[in-house]
């Protein structure tokens, strides 16, 4: 029969209870209370004063939970429970509900619980003992719940409602200050350099790609991309290494994404390469990367239209297209294809055959 | 694009600097018959002055050009959309070329390739962005997520010919209409007509990828 009695007011209590279980530490100081109350309860029990078992129980589980509530409450969130335990629960009810209601509850309420104690209150071990406990006790949670439910309702609303609002709202200040912080700073840069057209372009780039980033990965801020974990993302870095050191705009298009291994990493490194290449020689400011990564290879291309070259009059031996491209991407079983002609650009196409999955 | 005429076009963003740049940017080549930076007053004077083309800003309080985009439509679904927008989100560039715009292009789009690109929507084609063709590639090829995407209920409409992938592949390499033409051997008419299919089959599949799409991209 304890047992039924815990089951619903714990039913009754349950977003407060997995609050408390959840979200704080404070499970020590449950649990301590418990057991303080626990042998309380055994101690009183063996003695065998006092009002019957049931009664005791429920008045126990009551304690606890309200110890639980307001352990499980935020500094805050007590602010508010004082404020509204402080205008007693009935009045302020009231104001919706209509004072006859409110009469009736009530009325109906302190009926139930002074019929409930009273049942209870017989019981000294005749045969039927538990029945009386149980219709009393019945009696007694539907007084209560008659009393408080609306209450009772109303703040555990009150209080959620109150914590996401103040969620969002810490969200648009963080917001809010990263933009300040990192626009105002460009804004300043650009006024300082004015008159050199290159440097203004390079970081109203540099400012918007921040901005870009942050606002499609808001939780990444902060971290300032530690190592990236993906092709993709080394992609991203490339383009923005390459956007920053030299005056060009570098786009790049990924299809797929794979995560980074060695032969990537030389992948990457050789698309590097190739896009810096473009970036010094082409002569124009647009540098096309796409990436395509499929089960079997991953391609990528490194695009301009630039000046170009004759492939045939570059000697062979030279560092930046042999060393950096070409060999880097034969030492990991792919291929590496220049592209050129005078006048026509310049595309470098880079396979890589896939070995995992 | 021989035609005598200038194609005529409105501009609805919400900047108005934007705006005046746009206007700079196109005129002598174009006709901008109107303009207009908020939801209700664009799909009034649209629907009044009935441009050939109407450059749209995605990104607009009150609905945004998603509103426009279906109000006209609705209307006169003869006036022709090309989203113009300084994000790349793939959820956005797919919902308004679903919502029915003929092509999608990003803010940092050159002078002269605006002009084309707004010609090219004029008379009927499809504008396809690098980017845009690589949102293309993924959702209609991604095989290497979880491969377990639906079947295709319609092949004729949820799957991309090995051309049509050709084509999108060159243009997510930076080639040109007439570079592509080229490359494969190809009437400049023809490469325009694959990409008007994809645009199509862009518009009408029912692929899981596309409609959730946004979801997955954000999982990754």
């Amino acid at each position: 029969m304890t047992l039924w009695i815990l089951q619903t007011r714990q039913g009754e209590s349950a977003s407060i209870f997995t609050k408390t279980f959840n979200d704080h530490r404070d499970k020590e100081i449950l649990f301590a209370v418990s057991i303080a109350v626990l042998t309380l309860l055994i101690t009183v029990g063996t003695i065998g004063v006092g009002p019957p078992g049931a009664f005791l129980w429920f008045l126990a589980l009551s304690c606890l939970e309200a110890v639980m509530v307001w352990r499980g409450a935020s500094e805050e969130e007590r602010d508010h429970l004082r404020e509204i335990t402080s205008s007693i629960s009935t009045t302020q009810a009231g104001r919706t509900v209509g004072w006859r209601a409110i009469a009736l509850r009530t009325g109906l309420g302190i009926i139930f619980i002074i019929w409930g104690i009273s049942l209870m209150s017989r019981v000294s071990g005749e045969r039927d003992a538990a029945a009386y406990v149980l219709v009393g006790a019945s009696a007694l949670v539907l007084g209560l719940f008659a009393l408080f439910a609306p209450w009772w309702i109303r703040s555990v609303q009150d209080l959620s409602m109150e914590r996401r609002a103040r969620v969002r709202a810490q969200d648009r200040a963080d917001m809010a200050a990263h933009v300040h912080d990192s626009v105002m700073q460009t804004l300043s840069l650009i006024q300082r350099s004015a008159n050199d057209s290159n440097e203004v372009t390079r970081l109203a780039r540099q400012q918007e790609r921040d901005l870009r980033s942050w606002l499609a990965n808001p939780e990444m801020f902060g971290t300032q991309s530690p190592t990236p974990r993906t092709l993709s993302q080394s992609i991203l870095d490339v383009e923005s290494e390459i956007e920053d050191n030299y005056d060009v705009s570098v786009e790049a298009v990924t299809v797929g994404d794979a995560p980074i291994d060695d032969a990537i990493l030389a992948l990457v490194a050789a698309c590097r390469e190739a896009a810096l290449n473009a970036a010094k020689w082409s002569g124009v400011r647009d540098i096309a990367i796409f990436v395509e990564v499929e089960s079997k290879q991953i391609s990528l291309f490194v695009r301009d239209q630039g000046s170009g070259f004759d492939p045939a009059t570059i000697a062979p031996d030279r560092q930046g297209i042999a060393g950096s491209i070409v060999d880097r991407m034969r030492r990991h079983g792919g291929t590496a294809v220049i592209t050129s002609s005078p006048g026509a650009g310049t595309e470098v196409e880079l396979r890589l055959p896939r070995t995992s999955s | 694009m021989t035609s005598q005429r200038l194609p005529t076009v409105f501009l609805v963003d919400d900047h108005a600097l934007i705006r005046a740049g746009l206007r700079a940017e196109l005129s002598g080549h174009v006709d901008v018959i109107g303009e207009a930076d908020e939801v209700a007053a664009a799909i009034e004077m649209i629907l009044e002055r009935s441009p050939d083309v109407v450059l749209l800003d995605v990104h607009m309080p009150d609905g945004g050009g998603m509103a426009v985009l279906r109000a006209v439509t609705k209307e006169q679904p003869e006036v022709k959309f090309l989203a113009l927008s300084v994000s790349d989100a793939a959820e956005d560039v797919i919902a308004v070329v679903r919502a029915g715009a003929r092509g999608y292009v990003t803010k940092s789009i050159e002078g002269p390739e605006l002009v084309e690109a707004i010609a090219r929507t004029a008379a009927g084609d499809a504008v396809f962005s690098r980017r845009l063709a690589g949102f293309v590639l993924d959702a209609f090829t991604n095989r290497s997520h979880d491969g377990s995407c639906a079947p295709a209920l319609d092949p004729e409409l949820d799957q991309l010919t090995p051309r049509e992938i050709e084509v999108l592949r060159l243009i997510a390499r930076g080639y040109s209409y007439r570079d592509i033409a080229g490359q494969l051997g190809i009437a400049i008419k023809t490469v325009e007509s694959h990409v008007s299919a994809v645009l199509r089959k862009l518009q009408l599949s029912n692929r899981y990828q596309l409609t959730n799409w946004a979801t997955e991209r954000h999982l990754l």
